[in-house]
């Protein structure tokens, strides 16, 4: 007998119970949609986080060997002398130079930080770097994603004017000076939320000007950072505070400095060599990551040169960590909604098998085989766990554009700003191929139990239905 | 003196016994049968309900097995066929034809009838000329879109003997066709299964527990509590 006559047949029998046939077929759909609406979620929750991160600190730095692990107190001993001409080397590599968009020096420094007309004074995390090219790589945006760009309003020009946590400038007491919001100390600044909330995109552009207007003006705190030169003297820069930045979770935001690069090497390096502890890269393709990371390491021991690469990977263990946690959820969903879809055939086709014994007996006794009886049955099976799995990406594609055109936003953890709640299924063909090709197995799976128990019938038992 | 036999004979049960057990108690259904069919002749099989004529069909039909003694149907042994090969066997060789008529139900009348050719791998154009002559033999040309729902119990039946004799079978089994059927209606379908053994020149055998139906047959087998107690040929 023939497949596509099997396939007809199958595909009848299908109508002569619709109702339950269609209550299989959405519960196959419903499985379709769960596993695609929440797979889509999560993979835009991926895309978001890498995307914030890639934006803010690059895909992977370059270090000395050994930063990672013992260098963070140190940035003397783990300087990089010839900064440049390792950003020179990537960028003119064959073979990486169009992968990487940027690559841009950094230096990460610790000391005290003081205002000391007001006398207070803590420690801080400064980081130095150039801000034309943060401005730069947070254009990144591979995913479409559309993350808000938050500006630090510092300019190359200007060589001593940085940006502050919000928990340091509480701290430092610059809530008032910084206009702050939200600041516990002086319960009254509430009438600049307006200001805060203007299109950070027109900000963008009118950044530079007005950053150069406001320090010009001369109304903007100075505080004054002290830290330890490579020789080992104490050593102290005067920085203007351009405005205080949430850094998302508190343990950073109570103790970041920003700075430019040049007055971070000022500090720690005095006259002496200029270094950085770190070359922030970019690339345009996260895909390309490890192939950047084998290329970086190949150069880094062809010239000798004792750097090791780390990725955002291992510069955020948070992100792998999210994740992973998203991943297992995600798991325990596709598994819970394949069982559910497994019972849900087993159970639909058991009924028609024992419905339609006779008609078992009938076929068999015209001569049909026992392979042609079992086919008889998984395809028709198969038939719901496709009609379901269409439905159900069918529907899901529907949902999402409806989630996605809803203008939704939520507030991913470690987060500053709130993120648009967008379902990427249509950006994802594999989940959904996926997604389709395991409820069709599914549902074929689970109609090869009954279709068995049919083939097995003997032809006599089947036509008196024993 | 084998070779007339065996051209004559169409099917033949040899000391054959056949119990059913049901739990701890064996129940017969045939004991110590041995019966010839002739070729090409219209046999009706009767006894009263419960003496073994549908447990005789369905070992003539090669889908159930005795206990004991061998059946034979075109010359072939059957207890030497796998499952597949008597499959195919039946698919060639045998026409059935049930009490309950049943068709398939999501085939019209056409596509029931032209099925058995589909089992043979008949050729799509053969087939459909054939399905629609055995269509209008049975007097249905004018239902093959029909489903079988669609259809009365005569006109099913006459669908279910178009569908047995499509294949030009060796055997045709018919188990108690009428029994589901009123008299009328009933009678005319035996005429028909007659009037089509004639002209197809088809081994027919018929069961029944009404022996008024005897005045059709060629031969008449009469059985009772598994056993047969007479024989004889119409003159
Ligand atoms: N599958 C079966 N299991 C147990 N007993 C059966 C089965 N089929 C038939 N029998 C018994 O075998 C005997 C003959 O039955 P059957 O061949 O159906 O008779 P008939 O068709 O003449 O009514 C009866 O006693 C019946 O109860
Ligand atoms: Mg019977």
């Amino acid at each position: 007998m023939n497949l596509a006559y099997t396939v007809s047949i199958a595909f009848r029998n299908l109508f002569r119970n619709a109702r339950r046939s269609s209550i299989t077929v959405l519960s196959v759909a419903t499985g379709g949609i769960a596993v695609l609406m929440f797979g889509g979620f999560v993979a835009n929750i991926f895309h978001s986080l890498e995307t914030g991160l890639v934006m803010s600190g690059g895909h992977l730095q370059v270090f000395k060997q050994g930063y990672f692990h013992f260098g963070a107190g140190d940035p003397a001993s783990y300087g990089i002398a010839n900064y440049d001409e390792v950003m020179q080397t990537i960028k003119s590599d064959p073979q990486l130079g169009p992968m990487v968009t940027l690559a841009t020096p950094q230096l990460t420094l610790f000391g005290v930080a003081g205002n000391f007309k007001e006398g207070v004074s803590r420690t801080f995390l400064g980081v130095g770097f150039i801000p034309s090219d943060r401005r730069k790589m947070a254009q990144w945006d591979r995913y479409d994603m559309h993350i808000p760009i938050r500006l630090s309003g510092m300019t190359d020009e200007q060589t001593d004017v940085g940006i502050v946590g919000y928990g340091l400038a509480r701290v430092l007491h610059l809530c008032d000076a910084l206009q702050v919001k939200d600041c516990p100390q002086p319960p009254k600044k509430a009438e600049q939320k307006a200001a805060v909330d203007t299109d950070i995109q027109a900000l963008a552009s009118a950044e530079a000007q007005t950053a150069a207007q406001q320090t010009q003006a001369g109304d903007h705190p100075k505080i004054d950072l002290l830290a330890a030169t490579s020789q080992g003297a104490p050593n102290i820069v005067s920085l203007t505070v351009l405005k205080a930045q949430n850094q998302g979770f508190k343990e950073m935001d109570e103790v970041f400095v920003g700075m430019p690069l040049g007055l971070a090497q000022k500090l720690i390096y005095g006259r002496g060599t200029k270094q950085a502890t770190s070359v922030v890269v970019q690339l345009n393709d996260t895909d390309q990551l490890y192939q950047a990371v084998d290329r970086l390491n190949q150069l880094f021991q062809e010239k000798g040169w004792g750097l090791e690469v780390r990725t955002f990977h291992d510069l955020t263990p948070f992100y792998d960590q999210a994740t992973g946690m998203f991943r297992s959820i995600f798991a325990f969903l596709a598994v819970l909604m394949g069982a559910i879809v497994l019972f849900t055939v087993i159970n639909t086709m058991s009924m028609v098998v024992m419905e339609r014994t006779v008609e078992i007996g009938t076929l068999r006794a015209l001569g049909l085989r026992r392979n042609a009886v079992r086919l008889l049955f998984i395809v028709e099976g198969a038939l719901l766990g496709m009609v379901g799995a269409t439905l159900g990406v069918i529907s899901a594609i529907i949902l999402s554009i409806l989630v996605n055109a809803s203008h939704l936003t939520w507030l991913p953890p470690n987060n500053v700003e709130r993120i648009p709640l967008r379902v990427n299924v249509t950006a994802n063909p594999d989940l959904i191929l996926w997604t389709w090709i395991l409820l069709v197995v599914i549902a074929t799976l689970s109609a090869f139990f009954p279709a068995n128990r049919a083939a097995r019938l003997t032809v006599v038992n089947a036509l008196h239905q024993v | 003196m084998t070779q007339t036999i065996a051209e004559e004979t169409v099917a033949r049960l040899n000391g054959v016994d056949k119990i059913y057990r049901l739990g701890d108690v064996d129940v017969v259904g045939l004991k110590g049968v041995t019966l010839a069919l002739r070729r090409q002749k219209f046999t009706v099989i009767v006894g009263p309900s419960g003496s073994g004529k549908t447990t005789l069909l369905n070992l003539l039909g090669c889908i159930d097995t005795p206990n004991l003694g061998t059946v034979e149907v075109c010359g072939q042994d059957i207890a030497t066929l796998d499952d597949n090969q008597l499959s195919d066997f039946r698919a060639m060789k045998i026409g059935f034809i049930f009490q309950n008529f049943s068709l398939i139900p999501v085939l019209t009348a056409y596509e029931n009838v032209e099925y058995p050719l589909l089992l043979t791998g008949v050729p799509a154009a053969e087939r459909k000329e054939r399905t629609l002559a055995m269509l209008n033999a049975v007097e249905l040309g004018d239902k093959a879109n029909h489903r079988p729902n669609q259809l009365s119990g005569g006109q099913r039946q006459r669908v279910a003997i178009a569908r047995s004799l499509i294949k030009e079978p060796a055997l045709v089994l018919a188990d108690e066709p009428t029994a589901n059927l009123d008299t009328r209606t009933g009678g005319a379908i035996i005429a028909l299964m007659r009037r089509m053994q004639e002209t197809q020149h088809t081994s027919f055998v018929f069961s029944s527990h009404d022996p008024q139906l005897m005045e059709w047959a060629d031969d008449t087998v009469t059985i009772r509590d598994g056993e047969i107690i007479d024989m004889r040929r119409a003159a």
